[in-house]
């Protein structure tokens, strides 16, 4: 009941039109920002940085929180138009939002992409009112050993819904966790394959991985049909909305991945691209026709746009109710609060309630605002594709580098960039699946460290990984989700021998 | 006619004497200043320099624009090296730490505290050393008891790699206590989560600094051991934090933030920085940020500071050295 007098409170200060405004620029420049490969969402944050000793508390939460989950809309719009994720959180989109353009399906794609992100949001931001402190407390229950074990569920879910060869699938992952290796190490302070370089000691962005194998991958794989002639620009364009159908297969993806996103947000270090990819992964398994996903089934782009826009929303609760920083771009956020002398943590809910319970309630009226502003955007976006692709590849490699600048400033960066699009190119021609790749170079060096940290808090003991319900419960499906499609294609074998 | 053309002679002279005047020593800083924070946004370097930036502003101490740039890499270590490119700039302003040696004596960075021109130290943190709120341990005293029954019987965590910062302060700490064998202690290190981890009862005791779990420390689900600082800072609950030395802990661990310029930066310049800074401690608005932030007033002149540097590196390297971590 107290919840509602301060949701109210909220919601007032919320819609008064100067906070209106902050969070349409706020959500607009992140929907702008988050498009293009590189920038996302924490490069967004950390612009607006120096405006919080202008704008006060108040006005830069709502800004920053703005253009954090527009950043969440408009990291897709590239993933499904040129198959460049505009962020890691958008890697889920091209899956099946790509094949959709291919198939002259962008305008659903949009569509149906800023729609599951408004109710992944809303849905998020409802539970977050409800369950905000008791979510938090129970995030606390994963200890190194549970991370780890989540990000082996992670991993082998990615891989064995790779089209086609699981094999292959794994065999993308083990690269990817060689990447990961790559830096200091955390536990022993050793240099592992720096080679002496001192921008690889941080590790290598994943950003840079995930531009170079989507962006220049595309745009090298593309290169034979636009030297043919083969490769043609889209004339004719429809209208930004999804069918009947369309909606029919959506709804409940969008429905079940939003509870889903917000939780796995609500991790700290887990994030939105773990969230869209398990979404994904989740609605494969559960859909009555699997072998439509990759080829662009609707529902493979509704459920992960659910996911991640939720768990950025997620993200906000263990900075805001314990003061720990989720996600890149909460840490961020959380410098601009200490800034301003607001202290997050438990009582700042109590002290600073006000703040809080606008912020909140601003992402109402934020995720409102994004959905009608992104459906016509989207209706001069989806335009890209009538630009010859022998101007609009060229373009693409720009951003590419333009973005991966961006990063951390460094040309070392760049070759990086150039040696990954190479083997994004031949995975592709060796029909290796890329996102488990990718998302063994985002998870891998979390996961190694969770394991020793597991180790050594376990003093060498490997019960430590089987020793709580959560640690178990992961096992399983991690089992499940290896050995649960080979069973289902066994039955599936059987029966059509059976019929026939 | 001729008269006209005198006037705009002479002006053009006097216009042309203003301008070199501007051009001498008595003029810096000339044109905008490069402020740089060898971090992330949001993180403690980038708000100590931006605040900085910010009161030297508002105070009217410094004129000249002050864009604060952000060159993270390798804990400090990239922008570090970039400074010997350009060692006689005059206008790059920067902000360190304790990582400013340790990245050094680590291996990370071939350059350290000597290779840049301490100009002031200004605030300092300190180190806390928290555990769950119902943790068995009550003081700091107890967790070194049960060090020595048990070396591996207690889980240190921190949020830094090992051998840095936060696994540093608390081997000072064990040593100063007695503890011989500090090689064999266990350090978890996290990556940013650390306080998650203690209050999930994963590890047993949380090494970090004070900014970072403050608002834990009020709302009571952390419970502070002892702050590292010579005498009790803050206020409140955190000022209630009993010192390591009240408890008969004999050591220090001072997380000091200065400022600094390049290598070879000239005279002028630094002359003029030791000044302003000097001056910027004294105002209203530096106590207010400080108070806004938490921090404790640390400031010391640029020589002071480069003396205390050397005493630090050569205690950091001792226990680096123990606990074979040392990288020359």
């Amino acid at each position: 009941m107290e919840t509602l007098t301060f949701l109210f409170e909220g919601l007032s200060i919320a819609i008064q039109p100067l906070n209106l405004m902050w969070v349409t620029i706020g959500g607009i420049l992140g929907t702008l920002i988050g498009m293009l490969p590189g920038l996302g969402p924490a490069t967004g944050v950390a612009v607006l940085l120096p405006m919080t000793f202008v704008l006060g508390p108040q006005a830069s939460l709502i800004t920053m929180a703005g253009v954090y989950y527009g950043a969440m809309y408009g990291g897709s719009r590239s993933s499904i138009l040129i198959n460049t994720p505009g962020a890691g959180a958008a890697v889920a989109a091209t899956f099946d939002g790509y094949p959709m353009t291919l198939k002259g399906r962008a305008e659903a794609a949009l569509a149906i992409s800023a729609i599951a992100s408004f109710i992944g949001g809303i849905i998020a931001t409802i539970i977050m009112i409800a369950v905000a402190l008791p979510v938090a407390r129970f995030a606390l229950h994963f200890g190194p050993a549970e991370y780890f074990m989540l990000f082996v569920f992670a991993l082998s879910a990615t891989a064995s819904m790779s089209k086609g060869d699981t094999i292959k699938g794994f065999i993308a992952t083990v690269l990817g966790l060689m990447i990961s290796s790559i830096g200091i190490d955390g536990q022993s302070g050793v240099k592992r394959f720096t080679f002496g370089v001192l921008e690889l000691e941080a590790g290598i962005d994943f950003l840079v991985v995930i531009i170079a194998v989507y962006a220049l991958g595309e745009v090298f794989k593309s290169f034979r049909g636009i030297a043919e002639g083969t490769k043609k620009a889209q004339t004719k364009f429809g209208r930004i909305w999804i069918t009947r159908e369309d909606w029919r297969r959506s709804m409940w993806p969008i429905l079940r991945s939003a509870p889903f996103g917000f939780f796995i947000g609500a991790l700290p270090g887990a994030g939105g691209t773990m969230a869209a990819l398990l979404s994904y992964s989740n609605e494969r398994q559960l859909s009555k026709h699997p072998e439509e996903f990759g080829e662009g089934a609707i529902e493979g782009v509704a459920a992960p746009e659910s996911a991640n826009n939720a768990a950025s929303v997620g993200a906000m609760i263990p900075m805001l109710t314990l003061g720990i920083p989720g996600s890149g771009t909460t840490a961020v956020m959380m410098g601009a609060l200490l800034m301003l002398g607001l202290q997050p943590g438990p009582m700042l809910f109590q002290q600073q309630s006000t703040i809080v319970w606008t912020l909140i309630a601003s992402m109402f009226f934020g995720n409102i605002i994004l959905a009608f502003v992104n459906i016509p955007m989207a209706g001069a976006l989806v335009r890209v594709l009538a630009v010859p692709p022998k101007i609009l590849y060229p373009i693409v490699m720009g951003l590419a580098f333009v973005g991966t600048f961006a990063i951390s400033y460094s040309l070392v960066d760049f070759y990086l960039l150039i040696i990954f699009g190479i083997v994004g190119f031949f995975m592709a021609k060796a029909q290796i699946p890329t996102t488990p790749l990718i998302l063994a170079v985002i998870v891998g060096n979390s996961m190694e460290q969770s394991f020793r940290r597991a180790y050594t808090i376990a003093d060498g003991d490997l019960g430590i990984f089987f020793g709580s319900p959560l640690a178990i419960t992961l096992f399983v499906l991690t089992a499940l989700s290896i050995f649960g499609p080979m069973v289902a294609n066994a039955v599936r074998a059987r029966r059509a021998v059976q019929a026939a | 006619m001729k008269r006209l053309v005198m006037v705009v002679l002479v002006a053009l002279a006097a216009m042309g004497v203003a301008f070199a005047s501007g051009q001498g020593e008595g003029e810096y800083p000339r044109g905008a200043l490069d402020f740089v924070a060898p971090g992330g946004a949001g993180g403690g370097w980038d708000l100590t320099i931006r605040t900085t930036a910010r009161v030297l502003a508002e105070s009217g101490l410094v004129n000249a624009p002050m864009p604060v740039r952000n060159n993270p890499g390798a804990g400090g270590s990239v922008h570090l090296a970039s400074l010997q490119e350009k060692p006689e700039a005059d206008d790059i302003i920067t902000v360190y730490s304790p990582p400013l040696i340790l990245t050094q004596l680590a291996g990370t960075s071939e350059f350290g505290y000597e290779d840049v021109t301490p100009l002031a130290r200004l605030i300092a943190d300190y180190a806390v050393f928290v555990v769950k709120d119902d943790s068995p341990y009550r003081t700091m005293t107890d967790v070194m008891e049960a060090l020595q029954a048990d070396i591996k019987g207690v889980k240190i965590g921190g949020n830094s790699s090992a051998g840095s910062m936060d696994h540093l302060q608390f081997l000072i700490m064990a040593k100063a206590a007695g503890i011989t064998d500090l090689r064999e202690i266990d350090y978890v290190s996290f990556d940013e989560g650390g306080s998650a981890m203690v209050m999930g009862g994963h590890i047993d005791i949380f090494s970090t600094g004070l900014s970072e779990v403050r608002g834990l420390i009020e709302s009571g689900d952390l419970r502070a051991l002892a702050q590292s600082a010579p005498h009790r800072v803050g206020e409140g609950i955190v000022g209630a934090i009993p010192t390591a030395m009240e408890q008969g802990i004999d050591a220090t661990f001072v997380n000091w933030r200065g400022l600094f310029g390049p290598p070879a930066m000239p005279e002028y310049a630094v002359q003029f920085w030791r000044e302003t800074l000097a001056s910027m401690v004294e105002t209203p608005e530096w106590e207010e940020a400080r108070r806004t932030n938490g921090w404790d007033d640390a400031y010391m002149d640029g020589p002071e500071f480069n003396e205390f540097l050397s005493q630090v590196d050569q205690e950091y390297r001792g226990i680096l050295s123990e606990i074979g971590m040392l990288a020359n």
